[in-house]
């Protein structure tokens, strides 16, 4: 698709992994899919797993091309201002005028249930506490002291930045985010909701209202529940 | 198309409702066009009739059942073929109901990006039946294609059903059920990145504007070829139906009390002689949906451009 940092050119596709999600508004069955990346150097499709994410990331400083913030031709009818979240590509879309969107790369769940359906921003919040849900304590004891929460920075897994997802005026504890772990965009690694890396989730706050639009596509439902 | 209920509570528009009792009341469902005629209608009973109305939101059967109980007396949009029975029942059987005699011209088929076309080498609705080319439309990995068919609550979704078995491609690919918007926001996803996408598409719509859409070939439409059994009446409706060429010709018409003959003959008079067309109906579509303008005011402005037509509809 395009050029790559340090002559290294990556093609995109995708692979399935099958994950089974739990569909908002009743219907669609959406999965999970894993990254492939070509390297033209070895002629050969390359899985984008955590470790060759990592590798890249550490060698380019940056995820690759194709998940890095850009602006790309979108006609739609949604308004400018509303985002459209496509799990399975590892995109999110945010409306712009003139046929234009944003388009950022997210991490999403890596398995789990995932869902689709409209849901708006609630509420947002800079450098967010995080506190691990009761589940995360029982399967990782390192995260039972922060039960009381963690406070935001630049350790916390939530990131720089959250928007909280709401169905009507209650929260559906999916959130989209940011993360300490910024070579994971593009995979379906994170332990919950959507995240971006820290400058991305910046850039969009700073874009999105409270009562923003969110659509989550049917096909690109592997979010994962909670945090 | 779009029939029943409201699909999300997000998604709907408010109306407002006046606490005095309206002489009229119409019904207003859950898509643009319709709820642009229908305040088209009810600024246009108020101003040149001084008929009080009252806008009342409900799902397309709720507003067909309550005309025919009496508690409404407009619908701006019924769709044929899909509630023919309903309309029959009501209209030739409990002669309740009266349908404009102006119809609009309207279309339901299997669509697909023109590039999806070239991509893919589809070119028929029986093609989604055959796993090599349904697989060109897996985006979940399952193996198995997927196609949006419909909102959960329109009674299209249930004929879709029965066409998707009958072609054989409920066994290819995943059949998916979405609000309208969830699904449109996956073909502009899918236009952006250039990947191939079918989805069930009904026209006069703003969709054939935003994108180069193309319309799947089919058989035409043969009614020895359709046998429509509901899943409401019979749990082995979809082994008794039978659907396997093009939907017949489609077509829409204000529907309304045939009491207001007898008790508003000016209302009923005004109901029956509206006449809208497809460009019409997709001039509303758009300029609510792409343009983002309110209803109220889209109505408003139609009136204002139409005012020789609605001159000659309330003769």
């Amino acid at each position: 698709m395009t050029g790559m940092p340090g002559g290294l050119r990556a093609v995109l596709k995708w692979m399935p992994s099958a994950v089974g999600v739990l569909v908002l508004a009743g219907a669609a069955l959406a999965q999970a899919f894993e990254t492939q990346i070509y390297d033209p150097n070895t002629r050969q499709w390359v899985d984008y797993t955590p470790k060759a994410a990592a590798r890249f990331y550490n060698r380019h400083g940056q995820s690759p091309k194709e998940f890095r913030r850009q602006v790309v031709q979108f006609r739609t009818a949604e308004k400018p201002g509303t985002i459209i979240i496509d799990g399975d590509r590892h995109f999110l879309y945010l409306v712009q005028p003139n046929f234009q969107a944003i388009r950022y790369g997210i991490g999403v769940g890596r398995d789990g249930f995932g869902w689709a359906g409209i849901v708006k921003v609630g509420r947002k919040q800079e450098w967010p506490t995080w506190t691990p849900p009761p589940e995360m304590i029982a399967r990782d004891p390192e995260s039972a002291k922060w039960a009381g929460g963690m406070p935001g920075g630049p350790d916390n897994p939530l990131g720089a930045r959250a928007m909280y997802l709401y169905v009507g005026n209650k929260d559906s504890i999916y959130r989209i985010h940011g993360t300490n772990q910024p070579w994971t965009i593009g995979l379906n690694i994170s332990s919950g909701c959507i995240r971006l890396n820290n400058e991305d989730v910046s850039d969009l706050y700073s874009r999105v209202e409270v009562g923003a639009k969110v659509i989550v596509l049917m096909q690109g439902a592997a979010l994962y529940k909670g945090v | 198309m779009r029939i029943g209920a409201a699909a999300i509570g997000l998604t709907i528009a408010s109306f407002s409702c006046p606490a005095h009792a309206a002489d009229v009341v119409i019904g207003v469902p859950a898509w643009p066009s319709a709820q642009v005629t229908a305040h088209i209608i009810a600024d246009t009973l108020k101003d040149r009739l001084g008929i009080e109305t009252e806008l009342r939101e409900r799902g397309t059967l709720t507003i067909l059942s309550e005309v025919g109980r009496g508690n409404i007396q407009v619908h701006p949009e019924v769709w044929l073929p899909n509630l023919t029975d309903l309309v029959e029942k009501l209209a030739e059987q409990e002669k309740v109901l009266r349908l404009s005699p102006h119809g609009v011209a309207a279309t339901q088929n299997i669509c697909a990006t023109r590039e999806t076309l070239d991509q893919t080498g589809i070119k028929a609705v029986a093609d989604l039946a055959k796993p090599e080319m349904a697989a060109k439309f897996d985006s979940d990995g399952d193996g198995k294609g997927e196609i949006w068919i419909g909102a959960p609550t329109w009674s299209s979704t249930e004929i879709e059903k029965i066409r998707a078995h009958s072609y054989g491609y409920d066994r290819t690919m995943t059949l998916l059920e979405m609000p309208e918007d969830v699904a449109m926001a996956g073909v502009d996803a899918a236009v952006s990145l250039g990947r191939p996408i079918v989805f069930y598409c009904y026209g006069p719509h703003h969709v054939f504007q935003l994108h180069d859409v193309v319309m799947l070939e089919e058989p035409p439409y043969d009614p020895s070829r359709w046998t429509l059994v509901k899943r409401a009446e019979d749990s082995a409706w979809l082994e008794k139906s039978h659907a396997d060429t093009a939907w017949d010709a489609s077509e829409f018409h204000v529907a309304y009390a045939a009491s207001l003959e007898t008790e508003r003959p000016d209302a009923a008079s005004f109901l029956s002689a509206i006449e809208l067309g497809p460009e019409d109906i997709t001039a509303m579509s758009y300029a609510v949906v792409v343009e983002g303008r309110p209803v109220e005011d889209v109505a408003k402005d139609w009136i204002a451009q139409n005012e020789d037509r609605i001159g000659e509809w309330t003769k």
